[in-house]
């Protein structure tokens, strides 16, 4: 808690690094929404226009949503959007806080790394069989949990080590607005 | 001890403040391991319960939301509902509710609806005299009209946890009765309540005016007919109309308004996916949640309790309103429709509840719990956009419960209102 202003916070490079990771991931998922988008439009189309049903697009865009859903779900662990009730947090002492967030992130960090370790191992299960549709290995319905679970160890280790140099990390947290509506508060353009 | 250890872990985590989807997956996991099942059931529970084709509607009719937002055909709808009904007593409160029926109409998302209509309403009610708390409850509860009118995502999550056997036309049309009902409830609580606290009218500004407007909104709300027409008639799937809402919005903002700019399109795209991997998550744990619990007999425990307390439909019926109305003050929509259906529906249908009906009722059940702390996203919504704390919001918000209260008895108790529109259709 020392840092002066001329002073580099410490630990900043871990922060600029992980910044550049998350908005890779953010702008990766969104690529994959607007597929998403076209996958189903065409699949339309083929329907109506020349007429033949695409096999791939059904399988292509639900395979497309599960990366976005890791990817955006540990974007979320970083700028802490997920819905939570924060009724406890609302009411208790910034020391109190500090460690029901540190729980909060350890139980987070716990299940990524359960998402690494057991998605590798369901990878490993599905890799010899076939998605007949699309014509690539099974293995890879379950390449977005393993890759989203590395995300969000990433991440939440990150805050955990930020916590612990004594960045005020959590300071930030307590003056936005509920994590769960800050996204679309920012559809609604409104500044709060 | 298994059920134990599911909830315990689960409400222990909660109350500390951990993402609900965290709660819900670490609580399977540590279930899972007492059991001495193999926890990769877990993950791939986890990752099967969000590859669903028909999942793909909710971050569709998100996104169209958010397009429709950014590039003026929410704005165009407001000023059309407010040459309709600005010239009755507390005229902005009555456009509040008109736009949400309209815009519920398109987006189907119930927080996206407070953020975007409450975005643009709250501000002018203010300014006109209007108390942040009348604005923000107006908003607040009129947004859940958009959880009943088609195209309600949360419609097709309830379908999808039936085991996806409840036709998702009939429910889309099942809610159209029940939302305008809704509306109107809304409309006259808060035309007492203006009444009662002096707020203006809105001078009526001629046929003329108002047909112009009309006309200016059309191409907003020819999408209600192309995503309800669509799926009616069975030319799209539910999931194909959302993504032909996607690019439809798309191409009005672009081509016909103009509006929409790149900076608007990236942010509306970053912004449904924040949203929807947040929902998505969840739903994915939920599932996994739900598969133990039906694993552990948890929907047969609960009918033979039922049957313990009463025989009789009627009291059973209520017995459940009341406790998915406690459920949904504390939890968001998507996961508690995903955990109680496969645990109330076979109760409900064994008293010859009809699942269609039963659906309308559980979704304004926890629609109703959207607007109530401590875990209400809209209520947190609509405060945060009018400035004024939950508390201050719930002061006044009893008349508003009160609307929602009675419609959700009338929608209980007389079936038809919820099962004649679908008869029509057969």
């Amino acid at each position: 808690m020392t840092s002066s202003s001329e002073q580099r916070p410490p630990l900043s490079g871990i922060a600029r690094v992980m910044s550049r990771v998350s908005t890779a991931a953010l702008w990766i998922a969104g690529v994959g929404l607007v597929l998403m988008t076209a996958f189903v439009a065409w699949q339309v189309f083929g329907r109506y226009v020349l007429n033949r049903s695409p096999s791939w697009t059904e399988q292509g865009s639900v395979m497309l949503m599960s990366w976005f859903i890791f990817l955006g779900a540990a974007v979320g662990v970083r700028e802490n959007y997920h819905l939570g009730f924060d009724v406890l947090l609302y009411v208790l002492p910034k020391g109190g806080k500090r460690w029901l967030r540190m729980i909060s992130d350890l139980v987070a960090l716990a299940f990524g790394i359960g998402m690494i370790w057991y998605g590798s191992q369901l990878v490993a299960l599905t890799w010899g069989a076939t998605l007949p549709s699309l014509g690539i290995s099974g293995g890879w319905d379950y390449v977005p949990l393993v890759a989203g679970g590395a995300l969000i160890v990433l991440f939440t280790l990150e805050r955990i080590v930020l916590r612990l140099s004594g960045a005020p990390i959590d300071d930030a947290l307590d003056e936005l607005p509920p994590a769960e509506v800050a996204a679309e508060l920012d559809t609604a353009n409104v500044k709060v | 001890m298994e059920l134990w250890i599911l909830f315990g872990v689960f409400t222990v985590l909660m109350l500390i403040g951990t993402p609900i989807a965290f709660c819900l997956g670490v609580a399977s996991f540590a279930t899972v391991l007492y059991m001495g099942l193999p926890p990769l059931i877990v993950f791939q529970r986890l990752n099967s319960g969000m590859s669903v084709f028909s999942l793909l509607a909710i971050p569709f009719f998100i996104y169209a939301g958010d397009l429709m937002v950014r590039g003026g055909i929410a704005s165009k709808i407001v000023a059309f509902a407010g040459s309709l009904v600005g010239h009755m007593r507390g005229g902005l409160g009555q456009v509040n509710i008109a736009t949400a029926t309209l815009f519920g109409g398109i987006s189907g998302s119930a927080v996206a609806e407070a953020a975007a209509v409450g975005g643009l309403m709250i501000p002018q009610m203010k300014a006109r005299g209007y108390g942040a708390d009348y604005a923000v409850n107006v908003t607040s509860m009129a947004a859940l009209i958009a959880l009943l009118l088609p195209p309600s995502h949360n419609m097709i999550i309830y379908s999808i946890s039936a085991g996806g056997k409840i036709s998702i036309a009939d429910l889309f049309t099942a809610g159209i009765i029940p939302g305008l009902l809704l509306a109107l409830a809304l409309m006259i609580t808060a035309y007492f309540v203006a009444r009662s606290r002096g707020y203006p009218t809105e001078p009526f500004p001629g046929f003329a005016a108002v047909a112009h407007l009309f006309a200016v909104a059309v191409p907003g709300l020819l999408l209600i007919a192309i995503i309800f027409g669509g799926v009616r008639s069975g030319v799209f799937t539910a999931t194909e109309s959302s993504c032909i809402a996607v690019i439809y919005a798309l191409l009005v903002t672009v081509l016909v308004y103009r509006q929409m700019t790149w900076e608007g399109f990236v942010h509306a795209t970053h912004g449904a996916v924040r949203t929807t991997a947040m929902v998505l998550l969840i739903i994915g744990m939920a599932a996994a949640f739900s598969w133990l619990m039906a694993f552990l007999k948890v929907p047969a425990a609960l009918i033979a309790s039922m049957n313990a307390i009463s025989e009789d439909p009627l009291v059973v019926l209520l017995l459940l309103n009341l406790l998915m109305l406690f459920l949904g003050t504390f939890m968001d929509m998507g996961p508690t429709i995903i955990i109680c259906t496969p645990i109330f529906l076979p109760v409900a249908q064994a008293y010859g509840v009809d699942p269609v009906h039963f659906g309308v009722i559980m979704i304004l059940n926890f629609g109703i719990g959207l607007n109530t702390p401590p875990v209400g996203a809209v209520q947190f919504v609509a405060c945060a956009v009018g400035k004024i704390s939950v508390w201050e919001a719930m002061r006044s918000i009893w008349p508003f419960y009160g609307a929602g209260i009675v419609v959700l008895g009338l929608v209980t108790y007389i079936p038809a209102i919820s099962l004649w529109l679908p008869s029509v259709f057969k």
